[in-house]
């Protein structure tokens, strides 16, 4: 067990080496290949540790590995040690699983691009970073994987390096990961204050005795740990990053902000659970950010017309689902969500990659139409993936979304107003999913459609940049000439064929009152929980029946909107112009943060450049030094004149100070 | 006839010669025997017989002399009446003198100088020097200390003018010859008044009548050490007595210079520790600051003045006054940790600059470019041999970690901190920074892809040199091989290897230098 615990972690990273090593001889698909074949293996290390994980009694579910001590004196035990537990586990398995997935319809997907091998290598890398974040053992790993994940993330957001706004996009990503990695550490600053302890299972245990007395400091960690969670999650207001990294290519934004990496806040907040129960006030703030945002992306998923942009919100909201849900206590709900929303967000994105492709690399709603009969199995995925999301019976986020709502509902007071918001999210779900939908599917059949019925692929005569219209450098850091589709590339296909059949089956781990698999499984890990679930069936019941009513609902509405009226919209939005006006501009977010942090922070910096730096630091201290340095320099340059007699002299002087001195000591 | 003999042999059993231990002698007597046979088979006609044989010869009198010296590592005794002592500073430090005079016969092996002078002299000379620095820190009072360094002088005076064509060579054999005889002057001055003072010249009676008679604050010993404190601060060209260093450096041979630099280095700061922590113990309060000042003065004006330098041996020059001010820290805090950091140091930088020196003879050759920077340009493509011990060299020289230059500046900064002395610790750092200006500039050069178009190679030494007063024994005398010589790659790849292997495993040499402050048990 740990071996193959190590060989999880290892595997992506060796995967990662070797790509980046051995970039100029792998030719065509190797690296692709190469890069899948290591994260399967990865996968099934995860799986036979899963295995021998559940040979185990329940008690001795939470193991620890330490490989070595990096660093262990007075007062500070910092390990390379990972933490095998039911819920690391799970993390494990979704993470390879997905990332096998995904790196197997990248191999198609990315052929033509010129940084085919770099991208392997960035994405195994990746994978690995993600990993040391789930398996971390201590705070101090935890961090280093917090911050690799927005390394790597910031890497393949600008991957194709010549958009100037993919470039921005990065640098954004990354700007707004780093203040949530610093809130993270700083988090960690006040916890180690009072435990004392690095390692996660030593704090919690005693975490009830070392926070006797001191909760505003427990509060204020909890908080900051949340700001790390926000801004990995997409949470407001750190959320502006994500929509923006759509500029990623689509298997990454499949992969990192969809099914992973942005999920590491839900996961966070799970793994420091013994933490946020004894700082309630931290978890409520944590559900309530996640409600707002559930409702804020939500709306602005319905008028967002870039399809990827509309996915990506919707992410948002789904996180917020999950925020909320392991803020209010409900775990296993919120990870439940986790996993299946993994599976059927990442087959949304891929299905939306095989679309793009279709469109050659347009990603704008307003110019798709009627591709259901050119891409039927593409079709066929979106709307398995648009039902798993809308939570319609059977699919797999039916059951999920309702049973976080169920806890919710349960804990009872204010949380009933998370938990209709919980239900409007759901029903705006479902309008925001349908639309994209018919009007990517439905309706009269766009050239690149009917051009794709007719057998040939679009293809652009001019690569634009979707965004902004620059042309594209056809050189390097390009997306490659050609554009791939699932129905024409067998690796695509088999991706999305797998993970289709897991949106479907997925939510069958919980069914309620019939399975409980993950309940189960993940009840070591949560059994110190304080938080008791009383099992209301009355509650139950409506939440299912609400939940899917509101979900069909949502469907009927989009429906009667884009299909059977098409003008509707246009009727709509005349009405409420205003409110259009807010949701369009995404309620102003980077605008207000553009006044309130960037802005000012531009303004110090340049005054301080123009004044501090300028004047004190580049003048008076490095001018000051350098100024002595070289005329001393050529002081001592001047006093070599060649000449012998000055030598002696110079020789007579000194000895004579020297002699002066020891004679007055004498 | 017969009874003068019979009566010499009586008188001289009556003499009692000191008793002498041939064993413990055995390394100085290896040098001095290797001097003589040198010197006669440098007389041999072949051409062969000059040429090879008699560096051959002076390497395998290296050789075994530095077998015999670890023979003896651990031995700690008193040989010829008390006059040399061989313990683990000496041993430690002969090891130094060795490497260095086998470096500099491998680089000597093709190099000019010694056809211009002929090889038995320059080789013989060479030993000659190395048995002066023996006998100089294996010695045990001021007599044989002033006979060890005349001995380890006067040959150096002849080395650096042996490319006797050259004027500049000529200039600095006779401006080291003046500057040097007023140095060696002032010593035995100094000497001469601690002598009269103590009424002894042993360093161990030494010590005791400083103790018994209280000459801490006597006018007439504290001239003394005045005066040897400037002395040997000439050997160690510790500022402001380095002026004859940049001169002498640059224009000595410059495999000549490589020597002076690492063993004549090594010898200064071996009598330095032995005569000041040993027999000057006592007036410590009083000369630690003296030599904390001229420590401090001697840092900044060796890197202040390699700055701006183009000629690569001139740098190194003042790079080396600079090293002898941090060494010079090392013998300030008298401390046992000072004494290991010290002879740590000396090590580390033997091959620190052979690493140097042996790539700038390689480019000297090569190019005919001389020593200037622009003979090192772009080397980092073609010549990836030279250019990274080069690199390695100036890296370590500026203390950067990961070698050997780091290690052993850590350990003379954290002795500085030990010993009440941090500040001196900071101006060390201050240093280093300085440095970087100067062993960056090398390393951008052979980094530099500029290209520098090359001189025609045979330029080397075959520039007309004038004719010979007396004419050459066999006809002209011709340059040496412009091809790429294997015993300066070999010397440069060896020392640069060593340079990280040190700075990576830095115990091995931790434990050889150890012994080295089992000499001073008087030191805490």
């Amino acid at each position: 067990m740990q071996t193959t615990a190590w060989l999880v972690l290892g595997l992506p990273l060796l995967g990662s080496i070797l790509i980046g090593l051995l970039h100029k001889v792998l030719k065509g698909k190797a690296a692709g290949y190469l890069g899948t074949l290591v994260l399967l293996a990865s996968f099934v290390c995860a799986v036979l540790t899963l295995l021998s994980l559940q040979d185990r009694s329940a008690e001795e579910r939470q193991v620890v590995f330490v490989a070595w001590d990096y660093a262990k004196s007075v007062g500070l035990d910092a390990q390379v040690s990972i933490l095998i537990d039911p819920l690391s586990l799970l993390m494990m398995c979704v993470v390879t699983g997905v990332s096998t997935l995904i790196h197997l319809y990248s191999i198609a997907y990315m052929v033509s691009d010129r940084g085919y091998n770099r991208f392997f290598a960035y994405l195994n890398f990746f994978v690995f970073s993600m990993l040391l974040l789930v398996m971390a053992a201590n705070f101090l790993l935890l961090i280093v994987g917090w911050a690799f994940v927005g390394a790597a993330s910031y890497l393949l957001i600008s991957f194709w390096f010549r958009r100037t706004t993919a470039t921005s996009a990065g640098i954004k990503a990354f700007v707004i990961n780093v203040v949530g990695d610093v809130g993270l550490t700083l988090g960690t600053f006040f916890i180690i204050k009072h435990s004392g302890s690095l390692d996660f299972l030593t704090t919690f245990k005693g975490a009830a005795k070392s926070f006797d007395g001191s909760n505003a400091d427990l509060t204020a960690g909890c908080i900051l740990l949340l700001v790390g969670a926000f801004a990995k999650s997409a949470q407001i207001p750190f959320h502006t990053w994500l929509p923006d990294a759509m500029e990623g290519p689509t298997p990454v934004s499949s992969l990192i902000h969809a099914a992973t990496m942005v999920t590491a806040g839900v996961y966070l907040i799970a793994r420091m659970h013994p933490l946020f129960e004894l700082a309630p006030s931290a978890g409520d703030v944590g559900a309530i950010v996640g409600a707002v945002t559930l409702l804020v992306a939500g709306t602005i998923g319905l008028v967002v017309t870039d399809l990827k942009r509309v996915i990506a919100y919707s992410t948002m909201s789904q996180i917020g689902y999950m925020i909320m849900g392991v803020s209010s206590g409900a775990y296993v709900a919120g990870l439940f969500h986790l996993m299946t929303h993994a599976f059927f967000k990442a087959l949304l994105f891929m299905a939306a990659g095989s679309v793009i492709g279709a469109m050659a690399g347009n990603q704008d709603l307003n110019r798709m139409g009627g591709f259901r009969k050119a891409m039927p199995f593409t079709f066929g995925c979106f709307v398995i993936g648009g039902l798993a999301l809308s939570g319609i019976p059977p699919f797999s986020g039916f059951f999920s979304k309702d049973e976080i709502l169920l806890v919710i509902g349960e804990r009872g007071g204010w949380h009933w107003a998370l938990y209709v918001a919980g239900y409007v999210g759901a029903f705006l779900t479902a309008v925001y999913t349908w639309r994209m939908i018919f009007r990517a599917f439905f309706g009269a059949a766009v050239p690149e459609a009917v051009e794709l019925e007719g057998g040939h692929l679009h293809h652009a005569e001019v690569h634009t940049n979707p965004n902004g219209g620059e042309v594209e450098d056809t050189d390097v850091g390009f997306p490659g000439p050609e554009h791939h589709i699932a129905e024409r590339a067998g690796e695509m296909k088999g991706a999305m064929s797998v993970l289709a059949l897991l949106a479907v089956v997925g939510g069958f781990l919980q069914i309620p009152k019939v399975t409980s698999v993950l309940d189960d499984f993940l009840e070591p890990t949560f059994a110190d929980s304080t938080i008791q679930h009383s099992s209301n069936d009355g509650l139950l019941v409506v939440g299912l029946v609400l939940g899917a009513v509101l979900g069909l609902a949502g469907i009927a509405l989009a429906y009667r909107v884009w299909v059977q009226k098409p003008g509707t919209s246009a009727v709509v939005l005349e009405r409420f112009k205003p409110l259009h006006t807010l949701f369009v501009n995404k309620w102003f977010f980077d605008e207000g943060i553009d006044l309130v942090f960037v802005r000012p922070g531009a303004w110090l910096g340049r005054a301080s450049r123009n004044s501090f730096e300028r004047l004190f630091v580049n003048g008076t201290l490095i001018g000051g030094s350098t100024g002595i340095v070289r005329a001393s320099s050529s002081a001592v340059r001047a006093i070599q004149t060649g000449l012998l007699r000055s030598y002696t002299a110079l020789l007579l002087l000194g000895l004579t100070v020297v002699g002066v001195y020891f004679l007055v000591s004498a | 006839m017969s009874s003068a003999f019979l009566s010499l042999a009586a008188s001289t059993g009556k003499i009692k010669g000191p008793h002498i231990d041939w064993a413990g002698l055995s390394p100085l007597v290896a040098i001095l025997g290797g001097v003589v046979v040198v010197l006669m088979a440098g007389l041999l006609r072949p051409r062969f017989a000059r040429e090879q044989l008699v560096p051959g010869l002076a390497l395998v009198s290296l050789l075994a002399s530095l077998g015999l010296t670890i023979w003896q590592l651990d031995e700690d005794k008193s040989l010829v009446a008390n006059s040399l002592r061989l313990d683990g500073l000496s041993t430690t430090l002969t090891v130094i003198f060795l490497a260095a005079g086998i470096a500099t016969t491998l680089l000597s092996w093709r190099a000019l100088a010694p056809r211009e002078s002929a090889h038995g002299e320059y080789f013989a000379l060479m030993l000659t020097s190395i048995a002066g620095m023996i006998v100089l820190v294996w010695a045990q009072d001021t007599i044989t200390l002033f006979l060890g360094l005349e001995l380890l002088s006067i040959p150096l005076y002849v080395l650096c003018a042996t490319e006797m064509r050259r004027a500049s060579s000529l200039e600095s054999g006779l401006k080291y010859l003046v500057v040097g005889s007023v140095g060696s002057a002032t010593l035995l001055y100094g000497l001469a008044l601690i002598y009269g003072a103590t009424g002894s010249t042993g360093y161990a009676e030494t010590a005791q009548a400083f103790a018994a008679k209280g000459l801490s604050s006597d006018t007439l010993a504290l001239g003394g050490i005045a005066l040897v404190v400037v002395g040997m601060c000439f050997k160690a060209s510790v500022a402001p007595f380095h002026q004859w260093t940049p001169d002498v450096y640059q224009g000595a041979p410059t495999p000549v210079t490589a020597f002076m630099a690492v063993a004549t280095k090594a010898a200064a700061f071996g009598v330095f520790l032995r005569f000041f922590d040993v027999a000057l113990i006592d007036a410590q309060s009083t000369w630690g600051p003296a030599l904390a000042a001229l420590a401090t003065i001697t840092i900044i004006v060796g890197n202040v003045g390699a700055l701006g330098q183009s000629s690569l041996k001139r740098m190194l020059a003042y790079s080396s006054v600079a090293q002898a001010g941090y060494m010079l820290a090392g013998v300030v805090v008298s401390t046992q940790l000072g004494v290991r950091a010290t002879v740590f140091y000396l090590a580390a930088y033997l091959v620190m600059n052979l690493a140097a020196f042996g790539v700038i003879i390689a480019r000297e050759r090569e190019t005919g470019r001389g020593d200037d920077i622009s003979a090192v340009t772009g080397i980092g493509a073609s010549r990836p041999l030279l250019a990274w011990p080069l690199t390695i060299s100036m890296l370590a020289l500026a203390g950067v970690p990961a070698t050997a230059g780091f290690i052993g500046k850590f350990q003379l900064i954290r002795a500085t901190v030990d010993g009440d002395y941090a500040w001196l610790g900071i101006v060390i750092v201050v240093g280093s920074m300085i440095s970087l200006g100067y062993y960056l500039k090398v390393i951008a050069a052979i980094w530099s892809t500029d290209a520098v178009d090359e001189a025609p190679a045979t330029a080397g030494g075959s520039v007309a040199l004038p004719a010979l007063a007396g004419g050459a024994p066999d006809g002209p005398v011709t340059a040496p091989p412009a091809k790429p010589a294997w015993e300066l790659t070999l010397v440069s790849v060896v020392f640069g290897a060593a340079i990280v292997v040190i700075g990576v495993l830095p115990q091995p040499l931790f434990d050889f230098v150890e012994r080295a402050s089992s000499a001073f048990a008087n030191l805490v």
